[in-house]
């Protein structure tokens, strides 16, 4: 890619980054679900488990 | 559990290895301080700062990140189930920071100037400053975190218990500090966009350097309580024994996401440089290597042990963690940096460089030992028992 003006270049840059960005919060949050899959559930309601 | 010294002999091989390592330091200090650092280092006017510095230094400090992590954890977000690695951990710190400056005193020129910028003539402008100043307070710090281990063994009761009731800002004041310095030992190498390899050279190497130093720390104290576990099994406690397998657990929580972190930054910063092009090239493979064996690829480790509680799968991704930071390091204070000089004036340690880095390692793990094998540090004193 060309970039005839420093505008050019940060818009590129700044586009990849801001996509990267946006990927790596759903990535952060399936790989935290990832991790924490097989936790065993913490029961706040005891009393619903019973019925 | 005891520490009573027995009667066993001395002369067992690892203390012979250690004997002639400690040796060949004393020469390399009677060397450097009577040639001068020509005469035992390969440093030149192009390369002012060698292993001395890539490794025993910025090494050394992100490695020892474990007590303001292990410290921070237990006493500021109150997980206290992590209280039995806290003094291996400062340990660990001490020792490390304690031996940076050490080794920093054969590095100077002028050694005996070390303390000027403290006490005579500070710099406040200078990021070495900030650095020199940090470190210096931050020593100060891990020395009085570390005393009360050293004052129970020495049965200091009232300055023990004056001691701890400082533990909360000290904790702080580290993790202040060590926010401070951590960075700027990365932010050094912003001067010199023209030296180092543009996939290192970053603006937001300060960031770099911060964000990898938590998995580092982390990855350590994994790490070093593996090494730990086998000879000093009989000086842990029950509730050192207890609490090992949930400290490997929940640190390997925390160094996948921290790795993590450091990865997606790590691309962040590539992304606004747009330094893709080079991924193509030899140093790319080299930078691909660093990247995806000693980060991604152990962070999916950390992240699949925890997942499965698979403690020896966490336990080697601490170890290729370490190795990975000391790459790193390396790679931006030695490897990639003067990437384009010619190799004939490229820069690479002498063999007292090499033996004298060896000799550091050599005594920080003989200091180690000395202090767990006599002070509380794997277990709870008897007259100190849940005094915190």
């Amino acid at each position: 890619m060309e970039y005839y003006v420093y505008q050019d270049f940060m818009l590129h840059t700044k586009n990849i980054a801001y996509i990267l960005m946006g990927l790596f919060v759903l990535g952060f949050w399936g790989f935290w679900a990832f991790m924490t899959s097989r936790d065993e559930e913490i029961h706040k309601f005891p009393e619903h488990d019973k019925e | 559990m005891s520490t009573e010294n027995t009667t066993k002999s001395y002369m067992t091989p690892a203390n012979i290895i250690t004997g002639i390592i400690l040796a060949i330091g004393l020469v390399i200090t009677v060397l450097r301080f009577t040639k001068g650092l020509a005469g035992v280092t390969n440093l030149d006017q192009n390369n002012p700062w060698g292993l001395w510095i890539g490794f025993d230094l910025l090494c050394g400090v992100a490695l020892a990140a474990g007590g303001y992590t292990t410290s921070s954890a237990c006493y500021i977000f109150g997980l206290k189930k992590y209280h039995s690695a806290v003094r291996p951990a400062i340990l660990t710190a001490f020792l490390g920071y304690a031996l940076v400056v050490f080794a920093l005193h054969y590095d100077v020129g002028r050694p005996y100037r070390l303390v000027y910028p403290i006490f005579y003539q500070p710099g406040t402008t200078s990021l070495l400053f900030e650095v020199g100043l940090c470190v210096f307070l931050y020593v100060s710090t891990l020395a009085v975190e570390f005393s009360p281990a050293m004052f129970e063994w020495l049965g200091m009761t009232k300055i023990r218990n004056a001691i701890t009731k400082l533990t909360l800002p000290l904790t702080v004041f580290g993790v202040v500090l060590s926010t401070l310095h951590q960075s700027s030992l990365g932010a050094l190498y912003i001067a010199v966009p023209s030296k180092l390899h543009p996939l290192w050279y970053s603006p937001y190497l300060a960031v770099l350097f911060f964000v990898s130093s938590i998995p580092a720390g982390l990855s350590m104290v994994i790490f070093e309580g593996t090494l730990a576990h086998k000879p000093w099994h009989h000086m842990m406690d029950k509730t050192h024994l207890d609490e090992h397998e949930g400290v490997i657990l929940g640190f390997s929580r925390g160094a996948a996401m921290s790795l993590g972190a450091y990865f997606c930054v790590k691309l962040v910063a590539m992304a606004y440089d747009n330094n893709w092009s080079y991924l193509a090239t030899g140093w790319g493979a080299w930078w691909l290597l660093e990247v995806v064996g000693f980060v991604l690829v152990p962070c999916l480790m950390y992240a699949i042990g925890s997942r499965e509680k698979n403690i020896p799968l966490i336990k080697w991704a601490a170890g290729l963690t370490v190795f990975g930071i000391i790459l790193n390091r390396l790679n931006v204070s030695l490897i990639a940096f003067n990437w384009q000089l010619p190799s004939s004036e490229r820069y690479f340690p002498s063999f007292y460089e090499i033996m004298f880095s060896i000799f550091i390692v050599t005594l920080g793990v003989t200091v180690y030992r000395f202090i767990v094998s006599r002070m509380p540090i794997f277990f709870e004193h008897p007259d100190y028992k849940d005094a915190h």
